[in-house]
């Protein structure tokens, strides 16, 4: 029989994310600046974690089981299947209001929630019974992957293959050479698209002698992409990335410091 | 003349969604079988395939839903074959919400049927849906089992021959991620720079140009870049493995290669469009310059 484990990083933790939090609450009953400084101090705990056990590759800290970092992406895990029922309570909290009041647009509140409650219901109707939400061991579906086959993936497969349409409206009306900038985009955009596909070949299939000529063509023209993405491309998109890394990085030290709070619903001067 | 230019300037876009509804359906009706070309991303993916000794485990992550299977579905397949056809053992996982995992069941159940001598658990498992993707990966750092403590069954990942001598994210010789939107990324900045686990993507067309950046840092060891990425690599690991060229040639199923077809003529249509956009444009820019 296995004692108590009492390791230090997992009293540590017990106290930072269990204990500290519920103390927080009671103490900001009677004092609201306690209140809103609980959610910071969180926070800067569970963001300076996970730093920490980089830099410090100490047993409490870095262990692949005992340590605060590595379990701390556990709870990260269970946190984030939290989110899931707190996006259904605001879906039907926002529909059904919507429905009920009767603003614009009603009958699609009441079409998704409809949705909502058919999928749900049969996806806990599969747990229930022990079926699950894919094929019965006969090879037949349940209820779940019925709706799943024969309703979502049509539909949203639907709703996706619509974007081709409006593209190719958007791409006749916007896409001019109204000045350089736009020109060179234009220049580029084409070429990419020609030589991502075998284009030539397609424009030379009701031409058989031009064949020859065209795979040429078209094998240059698949080069020139190439270049397209491996030199202009890369090195604008390893520019924004790392622009982006960047500012993620200045967020991250803001929210783990506390100055910046507004996931609180806090403003400067709060 | 004058009169012609501004009726395609003003031409009603029920034209234009004409024109892609045919471009997009004769050549799946009728299939053109248009030669590919092979790019580097996709030679460099097949290459590092190839090079992996029988019995390595590969991780593959659906990380995409039915909006883009059409793209994403051929890629995950193709991989999928391919590391059966060559002895690696294959490990499914899915980070993607909507709709992902029944994407998964379906391609390992198709799959695994096309390969009857590959044992489910031995060969090849899937691990199901785990919610919370970069928390996911972090962990998938440290232990699988933790991350996924049972396979799609609800069976115990402990009980698995596939897992023997695999306990991390580690010990996987790459991870192949069929994505759309940014978890393909995640794969990248936190699993190979964080465990140095190897990684090929296989994004949408619209995503591709980003990863050109982490192919020229060496940070992605391929990537299938699109339908085409996916139209090539059928046709590389068709040439190499003759009964996946057979399948290939005979299936009446939708392949990457037959989807060329119909992307090929759409993206005549839209050049085309684009020019006659143009031309009308300029010429009705000279006519007022004159004027």
């Amino acid at each position: 029989m296995s004692g108590l484990d009492l390791s230090f990083g997992k009293v540590a933790l017990f106290l930072c994310f269990g204990l500290l939090p519920i103390a927080g609450f009671l103490l900001g009953l009677r004092a609201p600046s306690i209140r809103r400084q609980g959610p910071i101090i969180l926070a800067f705990l569970a963001g300076i974690i996970p730093i920490l056990s980089i830099y410090i590759p100490k047993r409490f800290l870095a262990h692949p089981e005992m340590g605060m970092s590595p379990r701390l992406d556990q709870y990260l895990i269970i946190v984030a299947g939290f989110a899931l029922p707190l996006g259904i309570v605001n879906v039907i909290q926002n529909s059904s209001r919507k429905a009920i009041r009767r603003e614009t647009g009603w009958p699609f509140a009441v079409v998704l929630l409809v949705g909502l409650f058919v999928m749900g219901s049969f996806g806990i109707y599969g747990a229930w019974t022990g079926e699950g939400i894919g094929f019965r061991v006969d090879g037949t579906s349940t209820p779940f992957k019925w709706m799943e086959e024969n309703c979502f993936k049509p539909l949203q497969s639907t709703i996706f293959a619509l974007l081709a349409f409006f593209m190719a409206s958007a791409a006749f009306r916007a896409f001019r050479a109204r000045n350089a900038e736009a020109t060179i985009l234009l220049v580029a955009g084409v070429l990419v698209m020609m030589g991502r596909v075998p284009l030539l070949e397609f424009i030379a299939t009701p031409f058989p002698p031009l064949m020859p000529a065209a795979a040429a063509a078209s094998q240059w023209l698949g080069k020139l992409t190439e270049w397209i993405m491996d030199v202009p491309n890369s090195a604008a998109q390893s520019g924004i990335i790392i622009g982006a890394a960047l500012g993620a990085a200045a967020m991250a030290i803001r929210v783990i410091l506390g100055i910046e709070r507004s996931y609180l619903g806090l403003g400067k001067g709060d | 003349m004058a009169g012609l230019l501004d009726k395609l300037l003003k031409i009603d876009r029920r034209w234009i969604f004409f024109f892609v509804a045919l471009s997009v359906t004769v050549p799946i009706l009728v299939p053109l079988g248009l030669p590919i070309s092979t790019t580097s991303a996709t030679q460099m993916a097949f290459d590092f395939v190839e090079a992996l000794e029988p019995g390595d485990v590969v991780l593959l992550s659906f990380d995409y839903g039915p909006s883009s299977a059409p793209e994403n579905d051929p890629m995950a397949e193709g991989f999928m074959r391919h590391c059966l056809s060559r002895d690696l053992r294959v490990v499914v996982c899915v980070l993607y919400p909507l709709g992902a995992l029944g994407l998964a069941n379906n391609v390992v159940a198709r799959i695994g049927h096309e390969f009857p001598n590959k044992v489910y658990g031995t060969d090849y498992v899937n691990l199901g849906y785990k919610d919370g993707d970069r928390a996911v990966m972090r962990r998938l750092g440290d232990s699988i089992a933790d991350a996924f403590p049972t396979d799609v069954n609800g069976r115990p990942i402990a009980d698995l021959p596939i897992f023997h001598g695999v306990r991390s994210i580690r010990q996987v010789k790459v991870v192949f991620t069929a994505a759309t939107g940014l978890i393909g990324e995640w794969w990248i900045t936190l699993v190979h720079a964080q465990f140095g686990t190897p990684v090929i993507i296989g994004p949408t067309a619209v995503s591709a140009p980003k990863y050109y950046a982490y192919i020229s840092s060496g940070q992605l060891a391929g990537m299938l870049g699109g339908m085409k990425g996916a139209a090539e690599y059928e046709q590389l690991i068709g040439k190499k493995y003759p009964v996946l060229g057979n399948y290939y040639k005979g299936t009446r199923l939708f392949t990457a290669v037959k989807g060329m077809d119909a992307q090929t003529a759409i993206h005549f249509v839209i050049i085309v469009f684009i020019l006659i956009g143009n031309v009308a444009f300029f010429a009705s820019r000279l006519r007022q310059g004159r004027s």
